[in-house]
């Protein structure tokens, strides 16, 4: 099957928070799984049609899960390999979920492809709300903090999960394109590289052009 | 000492026993009298610790709930200062997560009629790479 963009998103947060259940919610029924087990991921898949500046583009997005290896150990660099986007889902009903998400961030800025990747922070089991223990302007305040677009959603319901994963992928595709135009800016393509650029030393430096 | 021609059956009995007081919360504790204070060491998938205290400081610290095991294979040879090394195929499932393979090994170190864990090797079956 042919597509114009193959896209690749980690679910990424400690056990329980239901990233497997999110997962599932956005594909299920309609798509395939596949589980590798002696790699230790999972993923699913589903193909989408991303619009921009009228044209269509399709895309067929992977979504990776841990399939729990993360109780056992840190993921590996190997695990965040090529993932061009990050869902990091923390319990709104357990506290200790949202104060590990800084050190969520903290991984994904030493293991994916670039320091500042493209993250959307979601609050699960919005659903449960008599359970609620994360009040919504911590998450908010929080996400603001670091700059990163913030959902509550719930797996159980599918509250919110296509949008979150809309509001990614249209993070990711900003940036593929941002990056593309770069490259084929008119003066840019051959030109001895001025190193005092901090554009271009942002660009080169982390491969984003290449993503 | 001698080479310990029950070296079989210890090797399955210990599995038996450890695997019980291991996947069982209530019991998990128990463990503890397996390894020695000091004499112990423990590598889980790549992380190195020495000592009982130090070892259950990990082995608490693990979050699932449930765990549902199935051992494969209990390889086991007779050593030469009385003990057993034990090799342990299985798989296990925690909580509502996908089932891994994993391989333990441990070395039965013989003291006064009895047997501490001087070695416990554990591992997930996961490559790093597709």
């Amino acid at each position: 099957m042919e597509y114009d963009y193959l896209i690749k998103f980690l679910a990424l947060g400690d056990s329980g928070v239901g990233k497997t259940s999110f997962l599932y919610q956005y594909t299920d029924g309609l798509f395939n799984s596949r589980f590798i087990s002696t790699v230790g991921i999972d993923f699913r898949e589903k193909r989408l049609i991303y619009q921009a500046k009228g044209r269509n583009y399709k895309i067929h997005l992977q979504l990776w899960d841990t399939a729990g290896q993360e109780r056992f150990r840190s993921l590996t660099t190997a695990f965040y390999r090529d993932a061009m986007g990050f869902l990091l889902l923390f319990d709104l009903t357990n506290e200790q979920s949202f104060l590990e998400i800084r050190n969520w961030i903290e991984q994904l800025r030493i293991h994916a492809y670039c320091e500042t990747p493209d993250i959307i922070l979601c609050g699960n089991k919005v659903d449960m709300e008599d359970k609620r223990i994360v009040a919504e302007w911590r998450a908010r305040e929080f996400a603001e903090k670091h700059g990163l677009p913030y959902l509550e959603t719930s797996a159980a319901t599918g509250q919110n999960v296509t949008r979150a994963i809309d509001t990614l992928l249209e993070r990711v595709m900003v940036r593929m394109e941002t990056a593309v135009d770069r490259s084929m800016l008119p003066g840019r393509r051959g030109r001895p590289k001025d190193l005092n650029d901090p554009d271009l030393n942002a660009q080169e430096d982390k491969n984003c052009a290449s993503c | 000492m001698a080479l310990n021609p029950q070296y079989e059956a210890i090797g399955k009995g210990f599995v038996q026993q450890y695997y019980a007081f291991f996947d069982d919360p209530t019991q998990r504790q128990n463990l503890v009298n397996m390894y020695n204070v000091e004499l112990s060491f423990m590598t889980f998938e790549g992380v190195q610790l020495q000592g009982s205290v130090k070892i259950m400081e990990k082995l608490n610290a693990l979050t699932f709930q449930k765990i549902n095991r199935i051992i494969t294979a209990v390889d086991s040879q007779p050593m030469f200062d009385g003990g057993v090394l034990i090799n342990v195929l299985g798989r296990l499932q925690t909580d509502e997560d996908l089932p891994h393979a994993y391989v333990q090994t441990f070395v039965l170190k013989p003291i006064e009629g009895s047997f501490f864990v001087q070695h416990d090797i554990f591992r997930l079956v996961l490559h790093d790479t597709i």
